[in-house]
């Protein structure tokens, strides 16, 4: 049969980013696959920059005033969206490794992105 | 592969993806959720600048109760390990050959194993800075 059709590639690579034209699961597969890259870049990038604090008072202090930068400030804000939008999902995606909820996909993901939704707007208030 | 039945869409190991690193993964995913909401009421809340946000003085401070830099030393591996092994599935998912595949590995075991170390290193030196 087809066999080449759906075989994983490194050309496909763009395409993960596309959700146009997908069900709803492929919404959510792009979903998680963009929020995974984007938190593994911060989490490296924090790590590096909490690196300042080896250096002192100065170092540090300094670079917290970046907090107020509003490009800074809206990565931040990013940041905290993916997390919620990344875990929640992932708490699907091991319900359903587990064999619950299977059938009921598409509304345990409505369900937990209405929540991640709700708790990312909670932050945004907080923030701005 | 005509199999169109529910259980194809279950969340598995990936080809070349041992069940115990996707274990591991699944594992890590919910232990993450619950010390990352942690994580970010301290950092937001607790600190004393007009943001909630800790400067040095407080993180100093804080690390002084020995219990911090052992949840942040347990957290740190928990993402890293996680993050590294969700990145090598995406890895994954390019089919690449099995000697990219072992140099993939081999690459993010080394990135893990120094940034834990790291992080340890970082961590050690804070709690140590008190006075």
């Amino acid at each position: 049969m087809d066999q080449t059709r759906n075989q994983p590639s490194a050309g496909k690579f763009w395409s993960w980013f596309i959700p146009i034209g997908r069900q709803t699961g492929g919404w959510a597969f792009a979903l998680n696959r963009v929020t995974a890259l984007g938190l593994t870049l911060y989490l490296f990038l924090h790590l590096a920059a909490l690196g300042l604090l080896a250096q002192g008072p100065g170092a540090y202090d300094k670079f917290l005033a970046l907090t107020e930068n509003p490009i800074i400030k809206f990565g931040e804000w990013a940041v905290v969206a993916a997390v919620f939008l990344h875990g929640l999902n992932g708490i699907r995606i091991i319900l359903t490794s587990f064999g619950i909820g299977v059938t009921r996909q598409k509304q345990l993901f409505y369900g937990f992105m209405i929540v991640a939704v709700f708790v990312i707007l909670i932050f945004t208030a907080r923030m701005y | 592969m005509s199999q169109s039945t529910s259980s194809s869409y279950i969340s598995a190991p990936r080809p070349g993806e041992n069940t115990w690193i996707w274990l591991i993964k699944i594992v890590t995913g919910p232990l993450l959720i619950l010390i990352l909401v942690l994580h970010l009421i301290v950092n937001h809340y607790v600190g004393s600048l007009p943001t909630g946000l800790m400067t040095y003085e407080d993180v100093i401070r804080y690390y002084q109760n020995p219990i911090i830099p052992a949840i942040e030393i347990l957290f740190l591996i928990t993402v890293v390990t996680h993050s590294l092994i969700g990145l090598r599935g995406i890895i994954l998912d390019m089919n690449p050959s099995r000697r990219v595949l072992r140099i993939v590995t081999w690459f993010l075991s080394l990135l893990g194993i120094f940034s834990v170390a790291y992080g340890i290193w970082l961590a050690l030196t804070l709690a140590s800075k008190g006075a």
